[in-house]
């Protein structure tokens, strides 16, 4: 019996099947929950508390309406805009600076920056907010959007560094005394000749940025005081009363929040893998 | 509007280490010259290079360019251009930009920037790439990019860091020759770094061979074969390497094997030893029959033919601490593997060396 | 870190050591300048809150006896204060020995629960993340398009996700619990027992952090060159031999930096368990972040225990850290 021979690249039609069965179940998983509440939000509030399991029931956009037009929602979403986008700007200048400095000059006090970047990872965030709330307090930020963009730049800022150190490491230093030769400062250098070549490596960094403000809580329910400056994590509380969360506005309050994290992360996810490689390699 | 570049015991010393990198380098580039700086690799060519460029800290010590001393001046205040081994071009930018970056940065007018991007890239028969990146390009042509980019500067120095080393042989030939033809063109005063002795040999006006930090000596390419200054630069200058040996010298004599190599009374007369280092290059060997005066038996190993000249490789015995020797032979009349053939050294042609000190001893 | 380039580092003359330090700023002020804003904000917002922390956890300081006056009002509207009799002192070491012999609080239940909610996490992270990376790090069609839909759940909020979990874990009617019936098993009352309830809790958290272990490991699998592989294949080894001998040393370096963040944000990791159990039932579940967050916000707000929580929880980490780059550095590891 003779059978044309497998190429190298060829794998049998077993293990093929085996490898995209694993990774369908793995995608259902990883997909599953977010189309559930998908689902749930179209149903009326008594359907989404059934025990029958049902794809659609009287499909509405009844819980949008009340989400977008009896709520503050459109208020809590725009304030997180603004501070999740202002979080991204800021965060991503003071880690590119920093990673840059890192990993390209070794000057005095470098090993302390990196135990600091350590350490600000171990302390719980929790304990945190207390004082964080003193310091916001006695500079007069409490219950303003600058409050909550400078508390996310101080939890985002040591991971993105180190990340971005790591991305800017795969830089030939070369570059950076070829553009010394021709006439560029440290910040020229990295201005015009870094920066433009780090662009996965700075999409991992508004990714990773955009996502701890967007969806933050605890800071947000500590400093912001007034319903109309609450942002989204914050506001949705209101719909979790301690013992009867109110699903329906839950539910449809969770996707109108994931469609911009989706759309920041399509843009970044081409970048995810090379950005996050050169961090993770150079650690 | 050549310049010259002088080191004055320039020294680096990398914090944390003991031993300088480049130790007390004394190094003056007559303006206009090609300057070829060779030795294995972590002898300090390259620091050396890259302290001329101000891209390395000098720790004591001077250099000048002209008659500035630019020992502690950023590399642009330098005007000074330089050659990256890997080229080192900005992938994000076109051919055109890479080249004319300098000056985009110094300020230049566009129209001028664009002329001089324009005539360079006439010169090395670049127009065709200019809205190319990098990435689009073969290692020759982003090597003749990078020197584009130098040569738009029009700078008083070219430093090049092993321009040519990431070429395939071929190709490397050719790049030799038209970079020193280029230079010579140009006369813009030029140091070379490179690993390679041919490369360094043919391309430079003079060659200065450094080892451990030290240098060891700087001379013409022939001076350098013809007259080594020690038995390092000796065995690194020339291919296939010289023949070097330690040999035990009575009444004046050397003892090669069976044959007694008469030394020149200079040569004897600065021994403090009773023994010798003496080297003879592989064409300094001349075949004779056996029992020839001053001749000793080899048994051939290998024969390396190359069709314009063949190479012998035999052992004599367990004497030099190279136990191979090699031998220039006619290529058309080979002996064959196994044999055991003779070969005596041209007198005049005898390299002798310090045993203790490795320096060269007088042989006239 | 010495502030001497040169090789003379005996006794320096004043103005030469005055144009040392002046070299010294020359080569340096731009490296400062760059860090400068970062360590700026960290060190207002973190280390500061961490010193002042490490000193409250030797007081008694609550929300009521932060105040160094108490004031009254009295009739005509003016003010009389008087010296809070009540202020806070210090107790040195009282909080600590209360907090350990479970006086205050249930350290080592919470510990217990810490440290299992970590491995758990972590080790579920790592495994899953490997072996999805592997999966496709291979070439086929379609990879592209499951890698992004992989990632997706690290796009989610994670007080989202703890929403959305719970909304499955629902023991009324909760999807999960729904298929459970419909497959002729009990329902389970997931937030009644300790381990459901933590199983409920290390499922949502695996959920979320699974893509990001996955991305990282990708990318460490993509560093490895493939010559290596091919070295292995001309060895004769098996593909299970060349996974444990090229694939895991080559993502060594990967690996042990997400093992330790990843161990060090788990063990912090706030929301999950805040949100999904809540502590149910009655505390059993909760971590130690959540733990000290409860002591400082919850009913009578108590500054010093949390901050004693605060301060263990760094202690712990820090110990952790120092003896994981011990053992880096023992396998000739650099991090």
């Amino acid at each position: 019996m003779t059978r044309k021979p497998r190429g190298r690249d060829e794998r049998s039609p077993l293990s093929s099947l085996a490898l995209h069965a694993t990774l369908v179940v793995a995608t259902t998983i990883a997909l599953f929950p977010v189309v559930w509440v998908l689902l749930a939000s179209l149903k009326p509030q008594d359907a989404i508390q059934s025990t029958e399991i049902h794809l659609f029931d009287h499909p509405t956009l009844e819980n949008y309406r009340r989400v977008l037009f009896e709520t503050s929602f459109p208020h809590w979403f725009l304030n997180s805009v603004v501070v999740a986008i202002f979080t991204m700007v800021i965060g991503i200048s003071m880690s590119a600076t920093a990673g840059y400095a890192l990993s390209r000059f070794n000057f005095p006090g470098k090993r302390g920056v990196m135990w600091l970047f350590l350490i600000t990872q171990m302390f719980p965030v929790a304990i945190l907010i207390v004082p964080i709330y003193t310091i916001m307090a006695n500079l007069g930020l409490i219950d303003t959007k600058a409050s909550l963009v400078i508390a996310y730049c101080s939890v985002a800022v040591p991971f993105c560094t180190w990340m971005l150190r790591g991305y800017f490491d795969t830089i030939p230093p070369e570059l950076d005394d070829a553009a010394a030769l021709d006439g560029l400062g440290p910040f020229k250098t990295f201005w015009y000749v870094v920066l433009p070549l780090a662009r996965p490596g700075l999409a991992v960094t508004a990714f990773y940025t955009f996502l701890t403000a967007w969806g933050e809580v605890a800071y947000a329910i500590a400093f912001i005081l007034s319903d109309k400056n609450l942002t989204l994590g914050a506001g949705l509380q209101q719909f979790v009363p301690r013992f009867n969360p109110q699903w329906d506005l839950l539910t449809a309050g969770a996707v109108l929040i994931m469609l911009p994290a989706s759309l920041v992360f399509y843009f970044a996810q081409k970048h995810l893998v090379a950005g996050l490689t050169a961090g993770g390699t150079k650690g | 509007m050549s310049t010259p570049v002088v080191f004055d015991a320039a020294t680096r010393l990398y914090p944390g280490s003991t031993v300088p990198a480049v130790d007390r380098l004394d190094l003056e580039v007559q303006p206009g010259e090609f300057l070829a700086l060779v030795g294995p690799s972590g002898c300090g060519k390259s620091t050396s290079l890259r302290m001329l460029a101000g891209l390395e800290d000098v720790s004591s010590g001077s250099i000048r360019i002209g008659d500035r001393d630019v020992t502690h001046l950023r590399p642009k205040d330098r005007d000074i251009a330089m050659v990256f081994q890997n080229y080192a071009l900005y992938p994000h930018l076109t051919v055109g930009e890479n080249m004319g970056f300098a000056l985009k940065i110094a300020g230049v007018a566009k129209s001028e920037i664009s002329t001089r991007v324009a005539d360079a890239a006439r010169i090395l028969d670049l127009e065709r790439f200019l809205d190319r990146k990098p990435k689009a390009l073969s290692g020759g042509q982003r090597q003749r990019v990078a020197m584009g980019r130098a040569i738009v500067r029009e700078p008083q120095v070219f430093l090049m860091d092993e321009p040519l080393s990431n070429l395939d042989a071929k190709l490397r030939v050719s790049t030799r020759t038209e970079i020193a033809s280029l230079q010579r063109r140009l006369g813009i005063t030029t140091v070379y770094v490179t690993h390679d002795q041919v490369e360094a040999m043919t391309m430079g006006d003079r060659v200065a061979v450094l080892k451990d930090g030290v240098l060891q000596q700087v001379a013409a390419p022939l001076d350098l074969y013809d007259r080594p200054a020690n038995v390092f630069v000796a065995g690194f200058i020339g291919s296939p390497a010289m023949n070097l040996g330690t040999f035990a010298v009575e009444d004046g004599d050397a003892l090669v094997a069976e044959a007694r190599i008469r030394l020149p009374r200079a040569t004897t007369d600065a021994l403090t030893t009773g023994e010798v280092v003496l080297g003879f290059r592989p064409e300094s060997l001349e075949r004779v029959p056996a029992g020839t005066e001053g001749a000793f038996a080899v048994e051939v190993l290998v024969v390396e033919e190359l069709g314009s000249e063949a190479f012998l490789y035999g052992s004599l015995g367990a004497k030099l601490h190279n136990p191979q020797l090699v031998a220039k032979v006619e290529p058309r009349s080979v002996p064959a593997k196994g044999s055991v053939v003779h070969f005596r050294v041209d007198p005049e042609r005898l390299h002798a060396f310090s045993t203790t000190t490795g320096e060269a001893l007088p042989t006239a | 870190m010495s502030l001497s380039t040169a090789a003379g580092s005996g006794v320096t003359p004043g103005p030469a050591r005055r144009g040392r330090l002046r070299r010294t700023f020359d080569k340096h002020w731009y490296a400062w300048a760059m860090v400068a804003p970062t360590i700026f904000v960290l060190g207002a917002l973190v280390l500061y809150p961490l010193v002042r922390g490490i000193l409250q956890s030797f007081t008694n300081l609550t929300e009521t006896n932060q105040r160094a006056e108490v004031c009254s009002k009295t009739l005509g509207g003016a003010e009389s204060c008087t010296p809070n009799p009540d202020r806070w002192h210090w107790v040195g070491l009282h909080n600590y020995t209360d907090l350990l012999t479970g006086e205050r609080g249930h350290f080592w239940l919470l510990l217990e629960n810490t440290i299992v909610w970590t491995l758990a996490c972590v080790l579920l992270h790592y495994l899953i993340g490997l072996g999805l990376a592997v999966l496709l790090n291979r070439n086929f069609r379609g990879r592209s398009l499951y890698r992004v839909l992989l990632i997706v759940p690290w796009a989610v909020p994670a007080f989202v996700s703890a929403f959305a979990w719970k909304f499955l874990f629902n023991p009324k009617f909760g999807l999960i619990n729904s298929v459970l019936v419909h497959l002729g098993l009990d329902p389970v009352e997931w937030f009644n027992h300790r381990w459901t309830a933590m199983f409920a809790a290390v499922v949502t958290n695996v959920w979320l952090g699974v893509p990001f272990m996955m991305v990282a490991i990708l990318g460490g699998l993509q560093s490895i060159p493939a010559e290596l592989y091919e070295a292995a294949e001309m060895d004769g080894t098996s593909p299970w031999q060349r996974f444990r001998h090229v694939t895991v040393p080559g993502l060594r370096p990967v690996s042990s930096t997400v093992i330790l963040l990843g161990t060090i944000w788990t063990f912090n990791m706030f929301p999950i368990i805040y949100f999904v159990t809540g502590g149910q039932p009655a505390g059993e579940t909760e971590i130690l972040v959540t733990g000290s967050y409860r002591a400082a916000f919850e009913g009578l707000r108590n500054y010093s225990l949390a901050a004693t929580y605060g301060v263990v929880i760094l202690a712990l980490l820090v110990v952790y850290a120092a003896a994981y780059r011990r053992v880096l550095k023992s396998k000739g590891e650099v991090w």
